[in-house]
């Protein structure tokens, strides 16, 4: 209804390049400073440390920006997701089977219920009409059944992997706990796999298609409803993943991590531009390497409050993340 | 202990109180205004810990604490309402919850509160007080029950909030709020500043939240960061669904049904442990939100009309 | 200078040169155009042509990249949407915005301008004036609603009101803010024909009794050569013409611009 410009601007050549290229080279002049400043081996422990953070982070953020970008749902139940898939995989392997098996089954088990929430709770809403605040209210409802179901059979005392979580590998002057390198290679590989995916593949095509605008993708013929429970199966199976990477790379879980690390996915998922997965990939990249780079100038300790702080000067200053899409403001 | 124990409703009745107040800052922001309000617990927090601090370390005496504590709060909702108010309801829920937890995890680590061991030793006049109440009580046949000058300044201030609140809802002032509540463009377009009423809205929620905090800590007798995470916040919303949205009198009816609920639980006589009933109870809470938002949008003793004409 | 007896009042509004785009679409692009004070102006034009976003950039709802808007001579570009109200130029809108769940007494009362029981402070500090200003505010809306038919209303909900009901509501909301610019934005979509004609009367009556501008968006081309004394014709964000609608009726630009849309759309 409102007419093109009649000539696009022409770009020029920094927006010619891609986002990711984009993040990379910036990276890699902050890795560049930081290494000048405090020397490469502290550099480069702070970014191998920072890149285990990422790929839990990364991956968790992705579910939660597709699903608010599809249904409009802020999913205050998505860090219980990861405490979900942390937990059945944990309980799985403590009764003998192998690790990756149980990895594998909570990743299912994960998925399922994030499906049936689908079913039972959020279809129904969508054939109502509904307001923000009853999305909300049924949201943070979820998150205190499924992290108060976790506690009440898993008790609230902190629990881990078991025996290996002490084993630890040298590369070069760098030192990395076994599970860590494990959590950092299967998450730099996901993020990877999960990018290629939502790119190439037909499902990852359609939902992007979803995000970006729902009534144009229902008026195009695709299968909203079917792609909508795909989209919780993959959120689901995605934030179980990251629970379980999240777990190999701290060590030990509490049913209550994934909503304390929920806020950081919103960080990821603001950062790069609600709605946008690509954005919510890099976003969590981003908060990864920035709250361990900040280990080399504060104490530890305030590591997530480096993350605080970006997610409120994205919301202040950047609202639409670095790569933009839902305009935040009304 | 039996259900017609006093101590038992006495009990229910300090912590119903407390929830109660909280909540009534909530109704305003959500019920009233449109506000999803995420961050009550850390405006509760800042009050909690202001009157706190003031007794330790500064020998104030408690009572003169209050005023400051509230505008501590009042303050922080300024501060917080003047960037995010700007923002899309959504967006607005997500910075008052991270303000919530920046709040909580200052505290926790900053050397100024006592981190995660927290505050102690600020109610010696409060325990000075309750005590003389206590005898003055007896006199008329009520000196078995400590609680109770708790209770009775619980629920006198209670009603005082709730009586002000109503009385402000059918002023003008109440009537802008509701226009924002319905449509804040159209209020905007007949010449009302909505920042500055919502920021208003705001800063009235915070100051609730810092009275509700300070009754908080004379009845925990110390006060710790985690006793402030979002669950809290989240429990007030269980109130209002539990009352119906857009009614004070509702908070009142709501959370005394939430905590009559709640800690009647352990009647049941359940075979399980104190800690698989504390987690029954965060289940309860959450099985409350998700069916209540699904089947009674408008809250279990709200009024039909009045939601569904605002779709 | 001295004017001749004979030269024109300043105009009300003046629209210089004003340009908005969203994410690279041009919906206002270089619009100007002056409204004579006390007359009753149509904005017409095809979908599209910018109608719409040029009264969010007038009213405040949203700024301009670039150009001039002036009322009473100053400017207002950029201020908040309540204060060009409060300035006395007031809108509606083209999906009538109603607050549902207030009364339709309320919805007249709550656009009182000048309200002391709106203030925190006042509520307590000037409390015997804000209860007169509202009682007044009250006679004022009922005696309102009873012009616009709607006093049988006063106690409803306004979520209950018919179609039509909510655009009479909605000018009569309009005008408790004592505006001398009002801009309706297709106030007649929706609206039977004889309760549209009993709008467009009161409107008329306004401007005479009252002294009132208005600036209408509309689609039946029948209601704007009758009840406008002027028309400006919008295409592709700019104003095309202007002029009287018997001069507008035979410019051959306007008849293209409505069949380009037409050609266009098939």
């Amino acid at each position: 209804m409102i007419e093109e410009a009649s000539a696009p601007p022409s770009p020029r050549w920094h927006s010619r390049l891609p986002p990711a290229a984009w993040l990379a080279l910036v990276i890699i002049a902050a890795l560049a400073l930081l290494a000048g400043v405090k020397g490469p081996v502290e550099a480069g422990q702070a970014t191998i440390n920072g890149l285990v953070d990422a790929g839990y982070v990364a991956l968790g953020a992705v579910g939660l920006t597709l699903i608010f970008g599809i249904l409009r749902i802020i999913n205050f139940a998505h860090g219980d997701f990861l405490t979900l898939g942390a937990y059945v995989a944990l309980m799985i392997a403590a009764s003998g089977l192998p690790i990756w098996l149980a990895a594998a089954l909570a990743i299912l088990v994960t998925a399922a219920v994030a499906a049936a929430l689908d079913k039972l709770v959020w279809e129904p809403m969508r054939r109502m009409q509904t307001s923000t605040l009853q999305l909300l209210l049924a949201a943070i409802g979820i998150a205190l059944v499924l992290r108060y179901t976790i506690q009440f059979f898993a008790g609230s005392q902190v629990r881990s992997f078991g025996q290996d979580i002490l084993s630890a590998v040298n590369l070069g002057p760098w030192h990395l706990g076994t599970l860590q390198l494990v959590a950092l290679l299967a998450g730099i590989a996901l993020i990877v796999a999960v990018g290629l995916g939502l790119r190439f593949t037909a499902v990852g095509k359609q939902m992007r298609a979803l995000s970006d605008n729902m009534a144009l993708a229902e008026v195009t013929g695709i299968d909203t409803r079917g792609a909508i429970r795909l989209t919780w199966i993959v959120a689901g199976a995605l934030a179980a993943i990251a629970g379980i990477l999240y777990a190999a790379a701290v060590g030990t879980i509490n049913p209550n991590f994934g909503s304390l690390i929920l806020l950081s996915l919103f960080t990821a998922a603001v950062l790069g531009g609600i709605g946008n997965a690509y954005g919510a990939l890099l976003g969590g990249i981003v908060i990864g390497l920035a709250q361990e780079w900040s280990t080399l100038f504060l104490n530890a300790r305030w590591k997530p409050a480096v993350g605080f702080a970006i997610l409120i000067l994205t919301l202040l200053v950047l609202p639409r993340g670095i790569f933009g899409r839902v305009p935040a403001r009304t | 202990m039996s259900i017609l124990n006093a101590d038992f409703w006495i009990g229910v009745g300090v912590i119903a109180g407390i929830y109660g107040i909280f909540a009534l800052g909530l109704q305003l922001n959500v019920g009233l205004t449109g506000l999803l309000n995420l961050g009550q617990a850390g405006f509760m927090c800042i009050g909690a810990y202001a009157m706190g601090m003031l007794v330790v370390d500064a020998g104030w005496p408690i009572l003169a604490t209050l005023p400051v504590a509230i505008a501590a709060a009042v303050l922080a909702g300024v501060l917080v309402g003047l960037p995010s108010l700007r923002l899309r309801s959504d967006y607005f829920a997500i910075a008052t919850i991270a303000f919530a937890e920046i709040v909580r995890y200052v505290l926790q680590n900053a050397a100024f509160a006592g981190g995660n061991q927290g505050i102690i030793g600020y109610d010696a006049e409060w325990r000075d007080f309750a005590a003389w109440a206590s005898d003055r009580l007896a006199a008329i046949g009520l000196g078995e029950q400590m609680q109770l000058p708790l209770l009775f300044s619980i629920w006198l201030v209670f009603a005082l909030c709730v009586a002000v609140l109503r009385w402000l809802r059918r002023t003008p002032w109440g009537r802008v709020l509701t226009a924002i509540r319905e449509d804040e463009d159209a209020a905007a377009a007949l010449g009302k500043n909505v920042l500055a009423f919502k920021l208003q809205s705001l800063a009235i929620a915070a100051a609730l939240a810092a009275i509700a905090g300070f009754f908080l800590a004379l009845n925990v007798t110390y006060l710790y960061p985690g006793e402030f995470d979002p669950t809290f916040t989240f429990f007030g919303y269980a109130v209002l669904i539990l009352g119906g949205f857009a009614s004070y009198g509702g908070v009142v009816l709501g959370t005394i049904v939430l905590w009559t609920l709640i800690e009647g639980l352990r009647f049941l006589d359940l075979p399980l442990s104190s800690g698989e009933v504390g987690s029954l109870r965060f289940v309860l809470v959450g099985l409350t939100l998700v069916v209540l938002s699904m089947a009674r949008p408008q809250g279990l003793l709200g009024r039909r009309a009045e939601m569904q004409l605002r779709q | 200078m001295t004017h001749s007896a004979g030269s024109p009042a300043p105009p009300i509004l003046v629209v210089e040169d004003v340009h908005k785009s969203f994410g690279g679409v041009r919906a206002v692009a270089g619009a100007s155009f002056a409204l004579q004070r006390g007359a009753i102006t149509a904005l017409i034009g095809p979908n599209g042509a910018g109608k719409t976003t040029l009264f969010d950039l007038i009213t405040g709802f949203a700024a301009p990249d670039a150009g001039a808007i002036r009322f009473e001579g100053k400017p207002i570009e950029g201020l908040p949407p309540h204060s060009v109200t409060r300035r006395g130029l007031v809108r509606t809108f083209q999906l009538t915005r109603v607050f549902a769940a207030m009364t339709v007494l309320d919805n007249m009362m709550l656009a009182g301008r000048g309200q002391p029981g709106e203030g925190l402070l006042q509520l307590i500090a000037r409390r015997t004036a804000g209860q007169r200003v509202e009682g007044e505010v009250r006679e004022r809306a009922l005696a309102a609603l009873h012009r616009f038919d709607l006093d049988g209303k006063a106690g409803d909900y306004a979520g209950t009101l018919s179609g039509g009901q909510r655009k009479l509501l909605e000018l009569a909301r309009a005008l408790m803010t004592d505006p001398t610019l009002v801009l309706l934005d297709e106030p007649m979509a929706g609206v039977n024909r004889v309760l549209g004609s009993r709008l467009l009367d009161d409107v008329e009556e306004l401007r005479r009794t009252a002294g009132m501008t208005f600036l209408f968006v509309e689609h039946d081309m029948d209601i704007v050569m009758r009840r406008a004394d002027h028309v400006i014709v919008m295409a592709e964000g700019a104003v095309i013409a202007e002029g009287s609608p018997d001069a507008i009726r035979a410019d051959p630009r306007v008849i293209d611009a409505y069949l380009g849309q037409a050609r266009s759309r098939t």
